[in-house]
């Protein structure tokens, strides 16, 4: 290696360390920043976890009215009550009284047999119940169809048998008759369609995604307040060297996540007994494809932020809005199209499922292939957004003047008196 | 200058300063207007439908083949095929499928020899809503084809269809959603998240704007204008706010229950009451917040960790009797758990002021908490004592 080239290697290291070093201490001398990376990266998780801790709702309050009285009406609701998605709380002698506890919110659903129930069935013809669900939550509606949906099948079964058995067939041929296909159903990574499964496993992800790009932003802007500026190169090189700068504020940022990361994607869920079937050096590869994605993204789109609190008022409404761009609740193939591109912008859309693949439901690394995949483009597509980026705030900072003087121009232009805004606001 | 004339004046000088500032604008009609976008385009379809379930037929006969077409003509599922169990098995970890459904070898001969083969089905659960409905497409369709293979063995033994109805389903059960006939997710959803995420706005917009005083210094002229009273100067600030607020209020509103007909047992005019009281105790929190802590920088970050947390805690998704006790309670201190109770009851089933008066009172509390906190934003206004940033 020539002698130049040994020397660049040399200011090149020294420079990132330098950088690296400095952006330490801004993160651990902001208050603000490090209550969104302690108090929220660490708490955060917590909180939601406790707030899901039982994500399964189980008896759920019913009515029931009971015109049909009679033994089988009875013996069907003996058994919705005793399934673990509903309890029935109320016998009530007519639908008015029952729709009067839902108005009241004491009973979720209704369950009501007509008068001729016990009839139709003795005439061997269909007999039919009706159900009425408090669609205030889809939980509850769920929960009512799945109890009364159980027992019918159940109930069913039954009754075929007594009537094949009439028609004259035997026990053997009636059983073949009633169920000629029968299934297995399994549901192997969410027994009970625990509603926490999925949703904690999503929202931990979002969460590492979403204070890293409130805090560094939180950093930016409180620098361009100041009139310094988070691309400030050292001055010697003159417009070059952006990507130390990026790397070495990166490698802060990636250094400080990872150890977060790993608590959120590791010890959490220890805590709270979500599944993690997952090897755990696969998992820690996929997270690190994550967060080095979400130092890159954050330090992109946090160009954008010129005052210290502008990120709550103009990103905090994204982080619902991330939650359903994964697909963990809203199934990716109904996603409309621009959505379906517009998901691709953030790192969370991939690093939620490839969470949830390897870790959630034990994958192999295969099993998040595309995922990370997509997590090195979006890696390769941000470095190169970041360090455009510090390149257009260097230009920015540069033309300072001829900046201001436009805005000045403009506003005069549009009929705004800053002089008297001045006056009239701060009174000087 | 009376009283009124100060307010008006201060109210004169907020629109100078939101005039100035475009975040203002940015942070309440740009953000509002965004999510309104998403949130009814995105969920526009209102059900899921074509969702991918992977079949393994090992048996492939004609019994197998009219499965899988019945399968994939539902609006629900879509069949994909595949050779091998394994490889279903995969994309269904990688979430590419919802569900795998394995069809045995010999299962039509089985049938036929009423030898009770089986299917079996794998869910990923861990895909929502796109679990549940492949699962419930995979039982029905399953129930469908043994109600089949009975009526052709009844109309075998001579049976008329109409008996042969009462045979195959004694019992059939009719469902009535109440308040949401089509299980529709957009109407579901939206119809909180959007006042959710308005309340969102109005917490930070309003710490932001009463902590903006304190940040750039000119909480003194501010008390100078309003003739030193804090009362006056908070009310000509609110009068700006309250009816922006309120206006986006409205106009949501309008938008769900009147542009977009949302299924509204009620009347849209009790909705205007619900959402004008959101605006207004989302505002005594955002006051409330600021006081206590008059420090821009963190009563945003206290602010937005408060207003992210209140989406859950309205219980709107997860119920909250599934929640802990103790955080039951304290999901009263959110604005939005008490508009949905009062949307629940308006919407859902129109119970009118009977079934909403409780939330009114709940919603009107949340005025008086600013009170306790008058004086010391008063202090900080005068001299400034709190780090500034």
């Amino acid at each position: 290696m020539t002698y130049m080239g040994q020397r660049f290697i040399k200011t090149w290291l020294k420079d990132w360390w330098e950088i690296f070093c400095h952006e330490l201490r801004q993160i651990f001398s902001d208050g603000g920043v490090l209550l969104i990376f302690l108090v929220a990266g660490l708490a955060y998780p917590l909180l939601y976890n406790v707030v899901y801790l039982n994500g399964v709702l189980s008896d759920t309050p019913i009515a029931v009215v009971d015109d049909a009285a009679c033994p089988d009406s009875r013996r069907f609701i003996r058994e919705i009550d005793a399934t673990r998605e509903v309890e029935v709380v109320a016998r009530c002698v007519n639908m008015a009284e029952a729709e009067k506890l839902m108005r009241e919110r004491k009973v979720r659903g209704i369950v009501y047999f007509p008068r001729d129930f016990g009839e139709k069935l003795a005439r061997m013809e269909t007999a039919k119940l009706s159900v009425y669900a408090d669609m205030s939550s889809f939980l509850y509606y769920k929960n009512a169809l799945m109890a009364t949906n159980f027992v019918m099948l159940h109930e069913i079964g039954q009754i075929q048998m007594e009537r094949y058995s009439l028609a004259g067939m035997t026990e053997q041929e009636a059983s073949q008759v009633v169920k000629p296909l029968g299934y297995e159903d399994n549901n192997p990574y969410n027994r009970a369609f625990n509603y926490s499964f999925f949703l904690i496993s999503a929202i931990l992800m979002i969460i590492i995604q979403q204070t890293l790009f409130y805090g560094m932003s939180l950093l930016v802007g409180t620098q361009r307040e100041r009139n310094h500026s988070f691309a400030s190169l050292p001055d010697k090189l003159e417009g070059h060297g952006m990507v130390r700068v990026v790397l070495g504020r990166g490698g802060a940022y990636w250094l400080l996540y990872l150890g977060i990361g790993m608590y959120i994607a590791f010890i959490v869920p220890a805590i709270f007994g979500i599944p993690q079937r997952g090897q755990f050096g696969d998992i820690l590869a996929m997270l690190i494809f994550f967060i080095t994605d979400c130092v890159f993204f954050s330090m992109t789109w946090s160009t954008l932020i010129t005052r210290r609190e502008s990120v709550f008022l103009l990103f905090l409404a994204m982080s619902p809005i991330c939650l359903f761009l994964t697909g963990c609740s809203w199934p990716t193939v109904a996603f409309p199209g621009f959505w379906k591109v517009f998901s691709y912008i953030f790192p969370s859309t991939f690093g939620v499922q490839g969470y949830i693949n390897l870790s959630t439901a034990g994958g192999d690394i295969s099993a998040a292939g595309t995922q990370m995949r997509a997590m090195i483009l979006q890696t390769i597509i941000y470095f190169g957004a970041a360090c455009a980026c510090i390149f257009a705030e260097n230009w920015v900072i540069r033309h300072k003047e001829e900046i201001r003087e436009r805005r000045e121009a403009l506003a005069r232009k549009a009929g705004i008196d800053k002089a008297e805004d001045a006056r009239i606001i701060s009174g000087e | 200058m009376n009283n009124w004339q100060r307010i008006l004046s201060v109210a004169r000088r907020e629109l100078r300063i939101i005039r100035n500032r475009p975040l203002y604008f940015m942070g309440s009609i740009g953000v509002i207007a965004f999510c309104a976008i998403f949130y009814l385009t995105f969920l526009d379809k209102g059900l899921p439908d074509n969702i991918p379930i992977g079949i393994v037929d090992e048996d492939y006969s004609s019994t197998s083949r009219n499965f899988c077409q019945q399968l994939d003509a539902t609006q629900l599922g879509k069949v994909v095929h595949y050779d091998s169990y394994a490889a279903a098995r995969e994309d269904m970890t990688s979430g590419k499928i919802a569900a795998v459904c394995v069809i045995p070898e010999g299962m039509n001969e089985d049938i036929q020899a009423s030898r009770q083969p089986k299917i079996t089905f794998y869910v990923n659960g861990l895909y929502f809503v796109n679990g549940a409905l492949a699962w419930k497409d995979l039982l029905t369709m399953v129930n469908l084809t043994n109600g089949a293979v009975q009526r052709q063995v009844l109309r075998a033994r001579g049976y008329n269809d109409a008996r042969i109805m009462g045979m195959i389903r004694p019992i059939d059960i009719d469902t009535h959603q109440i308040g949401n006939v089509t299980t529709n997710y957009n109407y579901y959803l939206s119809g909180v998240l959007l006042p959710g995420t308005l309340e969102m706005i109005i917490i930070l917009v309003l710490i932001y704007s009463l902590g903006a005083e304190l940040k750039f210094g000119t909480s003194r002229h501010l008390m100078n204008t309003s003739g030193h009273s804090i009362v006056t100067a908070l009310a000509g600030k609110l009068l700006v706010w309250t009816l922006v607020f309120a206006a986006i209020g409205f106009v949501i509103i309008m938008l769900l229950y009147h542009w977009l007909h949302f299924p509204l047992a009620g009347s849209i005019f009790n909705m205007f009451i619900a959402m004008f009281l959101l605006v207004i105790s989302s505002e005594a929190v955002a006051i409330f917040i600021l006081e206590m802590l008059p420090v821009p920088r963190l009563a945003l970050s206290i602010g937005a960790l408060y207003s992210v947390l209140g989406l859950s805690l309205s219980g709107f998704t997860l119920p909250l009797e599934a929640m802990p006790p103790y955080i039951q309670g304290l999901a009263a201190a959110f604005p939005l758990r008490h508009y949905y109770l009062f949307h629940v009851q308006e919407v859902v089933f129109g119970a009118g002021f009977a079934g909403w008066w409780k939330e009114v009172i709940w919603m009107l509390v949340f005025l008086f908490v600013p009170l306790t906190g008058l004086i010391r934003l008063k202090n900080a206004y005068i001299h400034q004592n709190y780090p500034k940033e």
